[in-house]
């Protein structure tokens, strides 16, 4: 009975003094991001790297982060095949300017593309830790009324659009596993 | 006469106070105590024999009902606003080292995480049996016990302000959203595992101190949702384990008592 007690005691002090520290893990699948694969217009199965590609949400002044070890202007460019970009999570529609080749000298060759995404959200329980996570639906596309469309492709410049096709793979955005938008350029 | 009051005083208090100090030394007295007992039973076996021991060595063990309150949650109200709460106590002394015990209670708490903040509001029982290790002297009537509970709760939850956790905030961090949402008819079940001590410090008015292991046995999630605090239960954790304590102040209701002839070899300091 004493070695039960003991043991009971030591379980006790243990117990609470290795109690789990509330962090989130960062493994743990929260928010997702969009997530865009590039491909060869020519060749549609064939993954494509842009060209210093640099995606600018409206109204913000930096473009989103890819390599964050990067120089001052090397980190908002990327020349992937496959990018990510956050959604708001507290509105219906994010607009992002999708800036080719943004840092050539030459201005004549910079393209930029505006594509305001529509989507529903809505916020599922992770955990204690982490709380809650946004999960998004985007708009399908109806031309009958209620009108609706998953996106709104803009060309500002007039200068014709570099991203010459673009399909929505998946409409549920909850993971970043899955590439839920296909561009063809 | 006051001396004997201060000297059962102090020595409640110590004995309170060696579930925290030297418990090694606390238990293998027990456990000597307790090897004595075993002699005991041998020696008393002719109920005539009670006449020819010494009216000194003849011990009168009370039975009764115990029914007490826990100073830590009904005080806790005053200090912390996030809570409000009540738990009755109760036990009944069924044999020499038996007793019967549950616990009633209501707790009103709001749980304030970095992410999350909810609030649980409900009753609970737990029934189960508390066994005294302590071998007391002469008419003194203190436990250290070793028991079990189940703990069954129904509560309700309401989830009032949640953060979205988003790893990539280019849109700055929202602020946290006021939902509202409240999850009725939830239900938990449990297990505890109840260590305690109670010692008397007058005539018939218990302190205690009780420490509980928990584990879930049963947990009615709200969809959607989780069971962040169940009252009775204390917060949980991942997996299904708890912990809880209580400080009691409890009153002892005597009933009837039972004659226990004590063997001689137990002869300890002269009280009275």
């Amino acid at each position: 009975m004493k070695k039960i007690i003991a043991l009971l005691l030591v379980f006790t002090f243990g117990l609470s003094s290795c109690e789990k520290d509330d962090i989130c893990d960062a493994n743990t699948p929260t928010t997702p991001r969009l997530v865009i694969a590039f491909y060869e217009i020519t060749a549609p199965t064939t993954p494509k790297n842009v060209t210093n590609l640099k995606v600018v949400g409206e109204g913000e002044t930096n473009g989103i982060v890819f390599n964050p070890t990067g120089t001052a202007t090397g980190k908002y460019i990327t020349n992937s095949n496959k990018i990510s970009i956050p959604l708001k999570t507290n509105a219906n529609s994010t607009t992002y300017s999708f800036i080719f080749d943004a840092t050539n000298l030459n201005p004549a060759a910079i393209n930029t593309d505006v594509i305001k995404f529509n989507y529903t959200h809505q916020d599922v329980y992770v955990s204690r830790a982490c709380g809650f996570k946004t999960i998004f639906t985007l708009n399908p596309t109806s031309t009958i009324a209620p009108i609706s469309s998953p996106f709104e492709q803009t060309d500002p410049a007039g200068d014709g659009l570099w991203m010459q096709r673009v399909i929505i793979q998946k409409y549920n955005i909850d993971n970043e596993n899955d590439i839920h938008i296909k561009v063809y350029f | 006469m006051k001396m004997t009051y201060i000297l059962k005083y102090t020595f409640s208090f110590c004995l309170l106070f060696s579930m925290f100090l030297g418990h090694a030394q606390e238990t293998s007295t027990t456990t000597i105590a307790k090897e004595t007992t075993k002699q005991k039973p041998k020696t008393p076996t002719a109920k005539p024999e009670i006449q020819e021991v010494k009216p000194d060595s003849i011990k009168t063990d009370r039975y009764g009902l115990r029914v007490g309150v826990d100073l830590y949650k009904l005080t806790r109200g005053f200090y912390d606003k996030d809570y409000k709460g009540v738990e009755f106590t109760g036990d009944f002394r069924l044999t020499k080292k038996y007793y019967l015990a549950a616990e009633l209670g209501f707790e009103d708490k709001t749980t304030d995480d970095d992410r999350l903040n909810s609030t649980a509001t409900g009753t609970y029982i737990k029934g189960g049996f508390d066994y005294n290790l302590y071998q007391n002297w002469l008419d003194m009537e203190n436990l250290i016990t070793i028991g079990m509970r189940g703990g069954f709760s129904t509560f309700s939850q309401q989830l009032n302000t949640y953060k979205i956790y988003n790893p990539n905030p280019y849109w700055g961090e929202q602020p946290p959203v006021v939902d509202g949402q409240k999850f009725n008819g939830l239900t938990a079940g449990w297990i505890e595992v109840v260590m305690g001590v109670k010692a008397k410090v007058f005539n018939n008015v218990f302190v205690g101190f009780g420490v509980q292991l928990k584990m879930l046995v049963a947990n009615a999630k709200p969809s959607g949702f989780d069971n962040l605090y169940i009252p009775g239960f204390n917060r949980t954790y991942d997996g299904s384990f708890g912990i809880g304590f209580n400080y009691t102040v409890s009153y002892f209701i005597p009933i009837y008592k039972k004659k226990v002839i004590i063997p001689e070899i137990v002869k300890p300091t002269p009280k009275k």
